[in-house]
C-alpha cells in the first residue's frame, strides 16, 4: 500500500503543505484548518511536518464511541462527518497529536490522504513529504529510529 | 471576509500610537485595483496623509507595513512585507522590503496592511491576532536585539515557528540610528532609509503577528496553482534565475567581481588581495562551507534563505542567518574582510542590532580608509580600525548603536558624517546627494544602478536590474557602461519593480516573465489583468513617490553621486572608465524616457494624466495647468 512519508531533514519550513491542505479542506488558503502542521526546532534551524501516518493501531478508530471513523479505499482513516458527535475522544486517544477538532464545525478532522493524491506531496518543493509504497503502514522512518536508539542528554545510557 | 473579495483581506489596520487607539478601515475595491497593495498602497497613504512639514521624526509621519494580493497564497516567496514611510536618511519617501511570513500571517489575521501614526508616550509593541489587536508594554524588551525580541515574544505568547511572525527593531532603532532597519522572522530585513529609526521614534519596539485563523480566497485557485507552477518552473530552469534558485544570491560575489562590481575596501581597488582563497567565495562553496539548513519564506521553494552554524574561529557553534550577497559585500568586501565565517558572524550582528548592512559597510570602510590615510586619528575614533578587522567593526557597530563617542556622528549615516568631517575625508565617502547610499555593489561598473540609485525616490534604487527586458522592446543585453543604452533601459523598465513591490512577493521570485506574473495576479484576484496595466500601475506609484519627494523639497539638484561614488576605478575590469563625463547626458536621456521634466524633476502633466494622477498635477504644477 502507499503511505505518506515525512522526511524532516528536507523540510525548510515554507508551509506550502499547510496552505495546500487547507485549500483541500476549505477551498480557501486558511492554514488554521490544515491537518498537516509544521513544528520548528532549535531556533528555527530545523522543521518537521507532522500529520496522520495512518497507523495500524488506529487508536482514534478504537476510541470513537459512535464508530464515526472508518478506513477508506486508499487505506486512510477517515471521519464520517454525519456520524461524528464532536466528543474529542479521538484527539485524546491519538498518540501523535494528529487528530484535530474543528471549532467551527464541531467535528473531528484528520488527514484522509486526499483520496489517494495528497495535496501536501504535490506542492512540497523539497520532497520532504512523499507518498510511496511501503511494507507496513506505520512507517516511522530512519529519523525516528535514530532518535530512539541513542538517547542524549539526561537520558543517555538509559534503556 | 466578504465572499466577493479575492486575494485580499479587504481591511487596513490603523494604529494611532499617541492616543493608543486602533481601528480598521476598508481597503476599497477601487483602491485595490489602482494601487494593488505594498508600495502602491503606501505611496497613496504618504501622499495623502504626510504633509511636507511632517519630517521623518514627526508624529504625523506614517509607518506603513503593507502586504499585497499574492501574500499568503501558494506562489513562491509570498510572505512579503513592504515598508513605506518618510525615512530618516533622505527625509523623503522610503520603499523597502523584507520577506519571511509577515504578509501571510497578517492576511490570515484579516488585514492587508498596518498603518501606524503618532508617537507612543511609552515603549510598546503591537500584537495582532485574528480576534483583535493590542498595544502591549514593551519595557521588558528594551535593549534586546531583534532575535532576542522575537524569542522573548515567542515565550510570552507560547507560540513558536511560523505561528508568530515578529518584525522588530534592535538597539540601533531604539537609539534612532538614521540607518536603522526593521528585522523579522530571524534574518529578513527591511533595511533602507532608516525605517527602523521611524519605528524607534514612534517608540514601537515590535509588531508581532500570529498566524491568523482567517482564510484567503483566490478567484481561480487551480489557475493560481498553474501560474505558481509555471513561475517555479521558470525560476528553476531559466539561465538568468537558475543560480538564484540553487544558491540564492551567493553567486553574486564571484559574478560581480568578474565585472568589476564587487566593492572592495571602500572603492579603493577592484582586485582582491592575493592571499584570499577565492575558491571559498564561489556560491556553492560559500554555502557548503557551513553546516546549513533551509529557512524559507512563505510558500517558497527557492534554495535561498538558510540558517548557518559557524564552524570555526572565535564564534564557532553560533547560529546565524546566511548572509545575502549584500551581507557578504557590506560586512565583508567593502571593509576588507575576506574570511566567510567572520563575515557571516558580523552580518548577523548587524541584523540583530538592526542596521542596514550596506550603509554600515560604506561607513565602516570609509572610517578604515580615513584611519589608514590619517584623516581620522586613533584618538578621534578611540581605537585603531584596520581593513578587515571584523571584531573592530563590531566595536564600531556598538559605538554607533549606543551613539557613543564618534559613533554618535556615524549614526547619522555616511553623508552627514562625511560632510561634518569635510576635507579629504569627505572625498572618500560613498553616498548620493539625496542622502542614501548604494546597495553593496561597485556601481562604477554598473552604470544603470548608479543612475537608478541617484534618481530613485524610495531611498534606494527604483528600477533595479533588468528582468526579461525584451518584453519591453529592449535588447536582451547592453553594455553596462554604454551612456546612451543605460539610461534608456533604466527609463523604459521604470515601474516594473515598483509593481512587483506592490504584490506582497519577493523580488527574487518575481524575476520571471511579466505575462506569467500577471497571470498569477489574475488568478488570485479575478481581474482581467495584463502587463500593460501592471506597468502603468508601477509607473503610477513611482511617479507619486517622486511627487512626494518633490513636495518635501527633494529635487533634481540632489540627483548625483558623491565624488568617490562616481570616481574612476584604478584597476580591475573597468579601470580608467569614468561615468562622470556622461552623467548629465545620461540624466537627459532618462528624463526624456520616463516623461519627467528635466529642469524641475516633476513628472510632466501629460505623464501624470496618462497615469491617472490628475490630482497630483495641480499640486506639482499649479491650478492653471490642470485644465
Amino acid at each position: 500500500m502507499k503511505v505518506l512519508k515525512i522526511i524532516p531533514d528536507r523540510c525548510t519550513g515554507c508551509m506550502r503543505c499547510d496552505l495546500a491542505c487547507s485549500y483541500e479542506q476549505t477551498g480557501t488558503f486558511q492554514p488554521s484548518k490544515s491537518v498537516i502542521r509544521i513544528s520548528s526546532f532549535e531556533g528555527h534551524t530545523s522543521y518537521a511536518p507532522y500529520t496522520c501516518l495512518q497507523c495500524d493501531e488506529a487508536w482514534c478508530l478504537t476510541a470513537c464511541p459512535v464508530e464515526a471513523i472508518g478506513i477508506s479505499p486508499v487505506g486512510a482513516k477517515v471521519v464520517a462527518d454525519d456520524i461524528c458527535v464532536g466528543c474529542k475522544l479521538c484527539t485524546i486517544a491519538c498518540p501523535y497529536g494528529t487528530m484535530f477538532y474543528d471549532i467551527d464545525t464541531h467535528k473531528a478532522v484528520k488527514c484522509d490522504l486526499c483520496g489517494g493524491k495528497p495535496a501536501c506531496v504535490e506542492v512540497c518543493p523539497t520532497e520532504a513529504i512523499v507518498y510511496e509504497d511501503a511494507e507496513q503502514a506505520d512507517w516511522v522512518g530512519p529519523f525516528a529510529a535514530e532518535r530512539t536508539k541513542a538517547p542524549a542528554g539526561p537520558l543517555a545510557g538509559v534503556s | 471576509m466578504t465572499d466577493s473579495i479575492f486575494a485580499y483581506a479587504g481591511q487596513i489596520l490603523r494604529v494611532d500610537l499617541s492616543s493608543g487607539k486602533t481601528w480598521t478601515e476598508p481597503f476599497e475595491a477601487e483602491d485595490r485595483r489602482k494601487w494593488i497593495g505594498g508600495t502602491g498602497l503606501g505611496a497613496k497613504i504618504l501622499w495623502k496623509e504626510v504633509p511636507p512639514e511632517a519630517g521623518w521624526d514627526h508624529p504625523e509621519n506614517r509607518l506603513v507595513m503593507a502586504t499585497g494580493p499574492l501574500a499568503g497564497l501558494p506562489v513562491w516567496g509570498t510572505g512579503g512585507l513592504t515598508v513605506v514611510t518618510r525615512g530618516a536618511l533622505t527625509n523623503g519617501a522610503t520603499n523597502t522590503q523584507a520577506n519571511g511570513f509577515f504578509g501571510a500571517n497578517l492576511k490570515c489575521c484579516g488585514f492587508d496592511a498596518i498603518v501606524i501614526q503618532g508617537q507612543s508616550p511609552e515603549w510598546v509593541y503591537l500584537h495582532v491576532h485574528s480576534d483583535g489587536v493590542e498595544l502591549r508594554d514593551a519595557s521588558s524588551l528594551l535593549g534586546k536585539d531583534t532575535w532576542q525580541t522575537q524569542q522573548a515574544l515567542e515565550e510570552v505568547t507560547a507560540l513558536n515557528g511560523h505561528n508568530l511572525s515578529v518584525y522588530s527593531i534592535g538597539p540601533a532603532g531604539e537609539n534612532l540610528v538614521r540607518f536603522a532597519a526593521i528585522q523579522g522572522d530571524y534574518g529578513h530585513v527591511a533595511s533602507k532609509n532608516g525605517c527602523g529609526a521611524v519605528m524607534g521614534k514612534k517608540k514601537l519596539k515590535a509588531v508581532a503577528i500570529e498566524r491568523g485563523k482567517k482564510g484567503i480566497a483566490a478567484a481561480h485557485p487551480r489557475a493560481l496553482y498553474a501560474a505558481a507552477d509555471e513561475i517555479a518552473h521558470n525560476l528553476k530552469t531559466d539561465a538568468s534565475t537558475r543560480g538564484l534558485y540553487l544558491f540564492g544570491t551567493l553567486g553574486g560575489v564571484r559574478n560581480l567581481y568578474g565585472m568589476g562590481a564587487l566593492p572592495i575596501r571602500n572603492y579603493t581597488t577592484n582586485v582582491w588581495p592575493e592571499d584570499v582563497d577565492t575558491k571559498k567565495w564561489e556560491g556553492k562553496n560559500l554555502r557548503e562551507g557551513f553546516d546549513h539548513r533551509g529557512h524559507q519564506c512563505s510558500a517558497c521553494g527557492m534554495h535561498h534563505c538558510h540558517m548557518l552554524v559557524i564552524g570555526s574561529g572565535r564564534h564557532k557553534g553560533e547560529v546565524v542567518d546566511e548572509p545575502e550577497y549584500e551581507g557578504w559585500s557590506g560586512a565583508g568586501w567593502a571593509i576588507g574582510a575576506t574570511e566567510p565565517s567572520e563575515v557571516a558572524w558580523l552580518n548577523d550582528r548587524l541584523d540583530r542590532a538592526c542596521v542596514d548592512v550596506n550603509e554600515f559597510g560604506w561607513l565602516c570602510g570609509w572610517v578604515m580608509e580615513c584611519q589608514q590615510k590619517g584623516y581620522l586619528s586613533d584618538k578621534d575614533l578611540g581605537f585603531r580600525l584596520e581593513w578587515g578587522d571584523v571584531e573592530g567593526a563590531n566595536r564600531l557597530l556598538q559605538m554607533i548603536y549606543r551613539r557613543e563617542g564618534l559613533g554618535d556622528l556615524l549614526a547619522e549615516g555616511v553623508k552627514r558624517a562625511a560632510e561634518k568631517l569635510g576635507g579629504e575625508a569627505a572625498d572618500c565617502a560613498i553616498y548620493t546627494e539625496i542622502g542614501n547610499t548604494p546597495r553593496g555593489h561597485d556601481h562604477r561598473s554598473r552604470w544603470e544602478e548608479m543612475l537608478d540609485t541617484c534618481t530613485g525616490s524610495g531611498g534606494t534604487l527604483d528600477t533595479a536590474p533588468p528582468v526579461q527586458p525584451t518584453e519591453f522592446g529592449l535588447p536582451a543585453r547592453i553594455e553596462p557602461q554604454d551612456p546612451e543604452a543605460v539610461p534608456k533601459q533604466v527609463g523604459v523598465l521604470r515601474g516594473r519593480r515598483t509593481f512587483e513591490d506592490s504584490l506582497g512577493a519577493c523580488a527574487f521570485t518575481t524575476r520571471v516573465s511579466m505575462h506569467v506574473l500577471c497571470r498569477s495576479v489574475e488568478a488570485a484576484t479575478g481581474w482581467d489583468f495584463r502587463m500593460e496595466e501592471a506597468i502603468r500601475n508601477g509607473r503610477r506609484t513611482a511617479a507619486l513617490l517622486r511627487a512626494f519627494n518633490l513636495r518635501c523639497g527633494i529635487g533634481p539638484e540632489l540627483e548625483k553621486p558623491s565624488k568617490r561614488y562616481c570616481s574612476t576605478p584604478v584597476n580591475g575590469p573597468v579601470a580608467g572608465v569614468s561615468i562622470s563625463d556622461h552623467w548629465e547626458k545620461m540624466l537627459d536621456i532618462w528624463y526624456e524616457t520616463v516623461g519627467y521634466d528635466r529642469k524641475t524633476g516633476r513628472p510632466t502633466p501629460e505623464t501624470l494624466r496618462s497615469l491617472e494622477l490628475e490630482e497630483v498635477i495641480e499640486s506639482l504644477w499649479g491650478a492653471e495647468v490642470k485644465t
